[in-house]
């Protein structure tokens, strides 16, 4: 529990309940999806996606757009039926009451402009099972700065606390399983890093994240497992660090000067004064190294894991 | 707390405390009773003191002043009174009046002024029975000759006590406030989705309740609402009507025993437009394709005062009882024909429940195609894929 403003007879029938829920079984499975296909108008959205989300950890979704991202969320939340396979939250098929350990942010996101943000949040907490959310409402409003706007209608806040308003929506009511649908969009650096804070202070709590998003640099910070999917299959899944570590060396340099093709590079990824380069599994990089100082100054050189991105590219582009 | 209950409490107080509720809720009755109070004067008489005396000058010599009219030698006097705002008007009893019964009327030029000739009527008479030694009940029977009472024979031959001058008026009155208290809720239904439709905030909400308690929330918030506007908008009528002239014609009204009945079907009235104007919404891609939408089932709504004149000169015709078991046509015209006869008790209960099977079936259909809506995203809604999920 984040916060201690809950009675406690109620605290302990939610707890008794999810102790209920999860069973002894310490490395328990939150979330676990079973041949999961999906068809629209014959066009076969998902394709027997299978994967598991365990308790505590953050778990990256990722995939180019149209990939099925958005319909495997929907499924999952109850909110669209797949055609064939099953999906088990909180080790059994979702409900009325499991709808309440789930907080949901949409990609799309909907608030009620014409309403005050306090009463807006206390409407979608009261949905969610809680009685008197007062107190979690300013809890979280002063911890994301917007206390004093408490009392403002919601369209007259910015884009951007809009949707810092949103995330509040998603984990007012203390849920243990969240799914977040690109949460960092439209957020500016300051509170990109506020929502980054919140949700690594949420996994520290033992809470489930997640995370469906572009941007891979986050997902690389944060997701301790993946699974992307592409053109409704599934690609990659799995630890983060196996994957990229199945992908082979990598070599990043920042440089000044005209990068051209280099022998035994799989593959270049050219920004004009950064490049990430994929080696081959014969060759050494010191002889990469060789060749880049006859063409480009090297600022900085570093072997490393491919990263995500350069994953993701060479996944998606397949 | 029911889930359904937290969107009615949403749904009530988002529109209850909305700057178009207040408007509608105020302005609506001042749109009939200023028009009213200025055309009966009464707002003149409520914001400058006008007198109440009236003057007179009798040219045949034969009048006397009483209580509230003053007596003037000549026309020129009177006049100088009236323009000074010290009497009403003023009227002259030409010199032959007893031959022809003339009589002019003074009066200034302006719009809030006006003559009340029956109090004059009355002064002329009881200075006429003066003159005579009639018996007393004779005299009250020359200031009032009759009390109407007016009787009709139906087709078999039964007679039926006519309705007099207001309240023949009622049963139209009625039908149009039954008619726009049961619309209002779905004018705000219909906006309601769609805008969550426009504004994504569906997504969120069906991600924690199941459509049907969201349906049915939102049908008993938006009722309750519209209950209340409608409710306001017959106190303040009522109100402002009883400030004009027309109060205490009103008091004389003779109101339906049956009156409470407009209770249930205007409940169930009001859910049924409700819940079809949610698929409605449900449909609409935009707040605007919402509203055009509301147009075809208000008509079903105003179905019945087409046929006013038919159903108030038989009010259980065939036509008055086919309206009658019709759900959306049902709450007005059986008001209508509440006010204006007897209806046949079974005739009520069978009525009340076809309207309350249409309201339950119609929620059903309309949270099962708001699911298959959402079901649908990104895709238009027709109906040959609406039909196809309703059988699956």
């Amino acid at each position: 529990m984040i916060l201690a403003d809950e009675p406690l007879d109620t605290l302990k029938k939610r707890i008794g309940e999810r102790i209920h829920l999860r069973g002894i079984d310490t490395m328990r499975k939150i979330l676990e999806a079973q041949y999961l296909c999906k068809t629209f108008n014959g066009k076969a959205v998902l394709k027997e996606i299978s994967f598991q989300v365990k308790e505590g950890e953050v778990f990256g979704l990722l995939g180019p757009n149209g990939a099925g991202k958005t319909t495997m969320i929907r499924i999952i939340l109850d909110i669209l039926k797949p055609d064939s396979g099953v999906v088990h939250l909180f080790e059994r098929q979702i409900d009325e009451k499991t709808k309440e350990l789930i907080g949901y942010l949409p990609e799309e996101r909907g608030l009620y402009p014409k309403i005050t943000v306090f009463r807006c949040l206390k409407y979608f907490a009261e949905l969610k099972g809680l009685k008197d959310p007062k107190n979690r409402i300013d809890f979280w409003l002063e911890k994301i700065g917007l206390l004093g706007h408490k009392n403002r209608k919601v369209g007259e806040l910015s884009k951007g606390m809009q949707q810092e308003i949103q995330f509040v929506v998603s984990i007012l009511h203390d849920p243990d399983f969240i799914i977040l649908d690109e949460p960092f969009v439209g957020l500016d650096p300051i509170n990109t890093k506020v929502i980054k804070d919140i949700l690594l202070e949420l996994k520290s709590k033992g809470k489930t994240v997640v995370l469906s998003t572009h941007q891979m640099d986050q997902v690389e910070k944060m997701c301790d497992r993946i699974l992307m999917i592409n053109k409704g299959k599934s690609v990659l899944y799995g630890d983060l660090e196996n994957i990229k570590a199945k992908y082979g060396r990598s070599i990043k340099v920042e440089f000044k000067g005209e990068l051209k093709r280099i022998k035994g590079v799989k593959k270049m990824s050219n920004y004009g004064k950064y490049a990430e380069l994929t080696l081959s599994e014969e060759i050494d990089p010191q002889v990469v190294l060789k060749a880049l100082t006859t063409q480009v100054k090297i600022r900085k050189f570093e072997i490393s894991a491919p990263s995500l991105n350069e994953i993701f590219v060479d996944v998606a582009q397949r | 707390m029911n889930k359904a209950f937290i969107v009615a409490k949403h749904e009530f107080l988002t529109t209850v405390g909305s700057k178009g509720f207040i408007l509608v809720c105020i302005v609506f009755p001042l749109l009939i009773a200023v028009p009213a109070l200025l055309f009966t004067g009464s707002i003149r008489s409520m914001v400058t003191k006008t007198p109440d005396a009236i003057g007179f000058v009798d040219q045949t010599n034969s009048l006397q002043e009483s209580k509230g009219f003053i007596k003037f030698p000549q026309e020129e006097q009177a006049k100088e009174t009236l323009l000074q705002n010290e009497i009403k008007f003023f009227f002259v009893v030409s010199s032959d009046y007893y031959d022809t019964g003339k009589v002019f009327f003074y009066s200034k030029d302006d719009p809030f002024s006006s003559v009340s000739t029956e109090s004059v009527k009355e002064f002329i008479i009881e200075n006429l029975l003066r003159e005579f030694n009639l018996d007393e009940r004779v005299k009250e029977r020359i200031r009032n000759p009759m009390k109407q009472e007016e009787f009709e024979l139906d087709r078999r031959g039964e007679i039926e006590k006519k309705k007099s001058g207001i309240s023949s008026f009622f049963p139209y009155l009625l039908a149009v406030v039954l008619i726009m208290g049961m619309l209002t809720p779905s004018g705000y239904m219909v906006q309601g989705i769609a805008a969550e439709k426009e504004n994504k905030s569906v997504e969120i909400l069906v991600s924690s309740i199941s459509s049907n308690q969201l349906l049915t929330g939102k049908i008993l918030g938006l009722g309750s609402a519209a209950m209340l506007q409608v409710t306001i908008w017959l106190v303040l009528g009522i109100t402002f009507m009883f400030l004009t002239p027309l109060g205490p014609v009103l008091q004389q009204m003779e109101l339906p025993g049956l009156l409470w009945m407009v209770v249930p079907y205007f409940i169930l009235g009001c859910l049924l437009f409700a819940a079809s104007m949610a698929c409605v919404g449900t449909f609409a891609g935009s707040v605007r394709e919402a509203q055009q939408s509301i147009q075809v089932f208000s008509l079903l709504a105003v179905l019945p005062l087409l046929f006013l004149s038919s159903i108030s000169q038989s009010p259980n015709s065939i036509i008055a009882r086919v309206l009658t078991y019709i759900p959306y046509t049902c709450p007005v015209t059986t008001m209508m024909r509440l006010s204006l006869t007897e209806v046949p008790l079974f005739e009520i209960i069978v009525s009340i429940l076809i309207l309350l099977i249409s309201v339950i079936v119609m929620i059903r259909l309309s949270a099962r195609i708001f699911r298959i809506e959402i079901l649908m995203y990104g895709k238009k809604a027709n109906l040959r894929n609406i039909l196809r999920y309703l059988k699956g």
